[in-house]
């Protein structure tokens, strides 16, 4: 970036008019016992050097009849309780009863925590995916990676993280509830796409898979049509609540809503977005009415400063 | 790519250095918290708060940071992130509050002192709370950062024409509030 600076003017404020801040010490406190948690790796002093070479070596003999190749293993800490194993490597369920729970490290990315009467499987531990099916119980995941390389699936969805972190619930049937508490989650299944972002939950149902993304704090009559619109064919009714309820960062549920209803619909849906927040410029009411894909996402670009 | 001396220090963070990481905190720390501090309308905690979660996901996240684009430009986006699920999730709290004085929190023993420098920064800090966040956060990049178009848009994820679209509304929106405020 060494070209010339294309430098934006400051505005109508001058140089001073918003002072720095000094951040306070004790962030970097918070910080530190934040780390001083993780386990850091053990350093080797340079004099130790040639005793681990040399045991290294031994081992290394020893160890090569054992070392045939096998399928990367995670690490399972117990929270509570007792879990069924300790460690977890491709194709292994970890299994918690009513009163354990547990951590499992995902290579370096981040945990996931096992709640109670939880089923789990690893199915992919390799550097271009880490997958893990949740076949009945409750996970919580924290992922700092790029995006969908972490991915659990569920019998009613695939939650593709998007750089995050997030709880997600089911049964056995696939009946269940997505909460993301970070950044992005794509909740996915047979070509029906769910964005949730932070603060907001998705239902999912076994054979519709995932419904409409909503916000923890939309209105609960809103949250029933939804459900009601997803799930029991609820039809101009249920639809017609949701669009009377829907506050401006309730444009999330109706930017979903604009590609699910009947074509009879849409504009109801689309003349809502409109009053709640104003088209911005460079997207057509024609193109996004016939859900022209690039006209779709920069729409919703926009309207995710809302959300 | 980033500065020789950034890029040795992001070197020895990628080696677990607690004291290069230190060093990265200690040279970005107070524009984080500030564009934290003046995007939550002054909230201290929730600046803390951000500000704890950036260098967090930075430490965390340093070792697959391949230097593709600039480290500031890593950082920034970031701070971007952050801030932007911090507001989603106290949209409603964002709404209803008043801003916090924010000069007593900058300068809290100089009450006395300088008084028109503050009350300038009030007026500012006012006006600048009043903005939506996708307008305020271009304004504070602007300032703090002092960014050009093309490093905006990179960090925004967004063209460069909307960036200058985003600043010159903001501006407008910004010099209009001022104006009321100063009457």
């Amino acid at each position: 970036m060494n070209q010339p600076k294309d430098k934006p003017p400051i505005g109508p404020t001058e140089p001073g008019d918003l002072p720095l801040v000094k951040a306070p010490d004790s962030i970097w406190m918070s910080i530190e016992a934040t780390l001083d948690a993780k386990p850091e790796p053990r350093r080797i002093g340079m004099f130790r050097w040639q005793w681990v070479a040399a045991s290294l070596a031994v081992i290394g003999v020893l160890a090569w009849y054992a070392m045939r190749p096998k399928a990367p293993a995670w690490r399972v800490s117990t929270l509570e309780g007792s879990p069924s194993v300790t460690k977890i490597k491709v194709g292994d369920w970890l299994q918690t009863d009513a009163s354990s729970r547990a951590r499992i490290t995902v290579g370096d990315i981040g945990t996931v925590d096992v709640e109670p009467n939880t089923r789990v499987r690893l199915v992919a531990a390799s550097p271009t995916e880490h997958r893990l099916t949740l076949a009945r119980g409750e996970i919580s995941a924290t992922v700092s990676a790029p995006p969908r390389l972490f991915l659990v699936d569920t019998p009613a969805s695939t939650a593709v993280d998007l750089g995050c972190a997030y709880k997600i619930k089911t049964d056995e049937s696939g009946d269940g509830v997505l909460r993301v508490t970070s950044g992005w989650v794509s909740l996915e299944w047979k070509g029906r796409e769910s964005l949730v972002p932070a603060g907001a939950d998705c239902r999912t149902r076994s054979r519709t898979g995932p419904g409409t993304p909503y916000f923890a704090d939309a209105p609960k009559a809103l949250q029933e049509a939804l459900a009601a619109f997803d799930f029991r064919g609820g039809g101009p009714d249920a639809l017609g609540t949701v669009l009377n309820q829907a506050r401006v960062r309730d444009t999330l549920t109706l930017w979903h809503l604009l590609s699910r209803v009947d074509p009879a619909d849409r504009v109801r849906v689309f003349n809502r977005m409109v009053d709640l927040v104003p088209l911005p410029s460079g997207v057509s009411r024609e193109k996004a009415l016939q859900l022209d894909p690039a006209t779709l996402k920069s729409w919703r670009e926009e309207l995710a400063w809302k959300w | 790519m980033s500065d020789p001396e950034t890029i040795e220090i992001i070197e020895a963070c990628r080696r677990g250095d607690r004291e290069a990481f230190r060093a990265l905190y200690e040279a970005h720390k107070d524009k984080v918290y500030s564009i934290a501090l003046y995007f939550f309308h002054g909230d201290p905690a929730a600046a803390s708060d951000a500000t704890q979660q950036v260098f967090l996901k930075l430490i965390t996240n340093i070792k697959s940071f391949r230097g593709d684009s600039e480290f500031s430009t890593w950082l920034h986006r970031l701070v971007v992130n952050t801030c932007l699920d911090g507001s989603r999730k106290s949209k409603s709290r964002e709404r209803s509050e008043d801003p916090v004085d924010l000069v007593r929190i900058v300068d809290p023993t100089s009450q006395d002192e300088d008084m028109a420098r503050r009350q300038v920064a009030s007026r500012v800090q006012a006006a600048l709370s009043s903005l939506p966040p996708k307008l305020r956060m271009p304004i504070l990049l602007r300032y703090f950062e002092e960014l050009s178009y093309a490093e905006m848009a990179e960090t925004l994820q967004c063209s460069a024409g909307t960036v200058a679209s985003r600043l010159n509304q903001g501006h407008k929106l910004l010099a209009q509030k001022l104006e009321r405020l100063r009457r």
